[in-house]
């Protein structure tokens, strides 16, 4: 198993069995910037992904106004960013291999947690083939099929960190539709409350006969 | 003595599938405790192998690199704990669904050093080829290839329902909170004025009752 990651505050990512290099969906708190590190193998790899910013009680904003999130290939060029997003899916073709890093950048003070997947994946071609004997043309449909599945479980992870985080905002609808309406009852009733005693206040002997 | 523990909360969220292996590294802080958690449903089986990894080929991890792990569920009762140790693992068939968080610390050094952590942690579908299958000839591997995408696909399908299951029950939650928003909303109504009424009534017999009316 190769694996060289360097992780920095967060998570490090990784790798392989046998052509593809693929990471769990994880979920990383982003206080200012998080990187996280995958290697790939082979250039010419597609390394598609997404992620997704699972929001905390926002109070007043309607939305976190999104993350930043920039693919740094191993040459230091920027491959891919996304600027302002919410949630996003990607894809490209490693132009080098070697290790990429993938930032979230948090532009503002409120930690927010996001969640990722990142997959490498790798489809031997006749290159590889000539090279290494045990491959044989069904090893290539097999990586094709791998490759295709993967894809649909990427979308099933993506679907599932957006379901989370709309369950949490219906839930937190839902709370506040009780609580906030329930609260302004007793309000409204302790107002008129107050009123109604302050009134009686004015009018009682003890206070000054009529001075009102 | 600056003493900041800080947990890093990494929250691994890993539908049933997982074919390819997947370990992560990372590096910990001495004097600090990082996290991860993973999402494992009820029944299944899982298994996690968790080593130091040695930045000098050859030769041996130095003693003061030490890390405890601790392992718990959700509801907080643990299933693993391990103290002091450079590497370990642990296998355990998880009867509770939810968070499983898997905690590393190391202790404060001074100076304080970066210990990189190499932690694989499986579940599901990925916990059951564990063990490496040799390439006896490339009919075999083609086939544990299969097998491998036949679970893979199995898992999706289950994946589907969970997802499924989860619309449907959000779906319900959103009608409930309609409904409740329409009815709470009339009953505001009715609140408003009775509470008026109320105001009104209570003040004109009090006055009544002083002789101002």
């Amino acid at each position: 198993m190769e694996t060289t990651m360097k992780a920095y505050a967060i998570l490090g990512l990784l790798v392989l069995s046998n052509f593809a290099g693929d990471v769990s969906a994880l979920s990383v708190t982003v206080n200012d910037v998080e990187c996280v590190y995958e290697y790939v193998l082979y250039e010419g790899d597609t390394v598609s992904g997404n992620f997704v910013v699972v929001d905390h009680d926002i109070f007043w904003s309607s939305d976190h106004p999104g993350i930043d999130f920039i693919v740094s290939s191993p040459g230091g060029n920027v491959v891919q960013t996304m600027k302002g997003t919410s949630g996003e899916k990607f894809e490209f073709k490693a132009p080098q291999s070697g290790m990429y890093k993938f930032c979230f950048h948090n532009p503002y003070s409120t930690p927010e947690t996001v969640s990722f997947y990142i997959h490498v994946g790798h489809i031997p071609n006749e290159h590889d083939l000539a090279k290494d004997e045990h491959l044989d043309p069904v090893n290539v449909k097999i990586a094709e099929l791998r490759e295709a599945l993967e894809s649909v479980t990427a979308e099933q992870k993506y679907l599932k960190a957006r379901d989370a985080r709309h369950r949490h905002t219906n839930e937190s609808t839902h709370k506040r539709v009780i609580f906030y309406t329930i609260a302004e009852y007793i309000l409204l009733a302790v107002a008129s409350g107050l009123q109604v005693v302050y009134i009686r206040r004015l009018f009682s002997k003890s206070v000054a006969y009529n001075r009102v | 003595m600056k003493l900041q523990r800080f947990a890093l909360r990494i929250t691994l969220i890993i539908g049933l599938l997982s074919t390819i292996a997947q370990s992560i590294r990372f590096e910990l802080e001495s004097g600090h405790t990082k996290c991860i958690a993973e999402d494992i449903k009820s029944n299944s089986m899982t298994v996690g192998h968790y080593s130091i990894d040695n930045p000098n080929e050859g030769q041996p991890l130095p003693e003061s690199h030490r890390i405890t792990l601790r392992v718990t569920s959700a509801y907080g009762n643990s299933y693993h704990s391990s103290e002091n140790v450079q590497s370990g693992q642990f296998a355990f068939q998880a009867v509770e669904a939810g968070d499983y968080m898997a905690c590393f610390f190391a202790i404060d050094h001074q100076p304080p050093l970066k210990i990189s952590v190499e932690f694989d942690w499986r579940s599901g579908v990925a916990a059951k080829d564990w063990s490496n299958v040799a390439k006896k000839d490339s009919v075999d591997a083609m086939e544990y290839e299969l097998k491998k995408l036949a679970d893979t696909i199995t898992s999706i399908h289950e994946e589907m329902f969970y997802l499924r299951e989860r619309e449907r029950e959000m779906q319900e939650l959103n009608k409930v909170t309609n409904s409740r928003m329409a009815w709470l909303s009339v009953l505001s109504l009715f609140v408003c004025l009775s509470v008026a009424g109320m105001q009104i009534w209570h003040l004109k017999s009090f006055f009544e009752k002083k002789k101002l009316i």
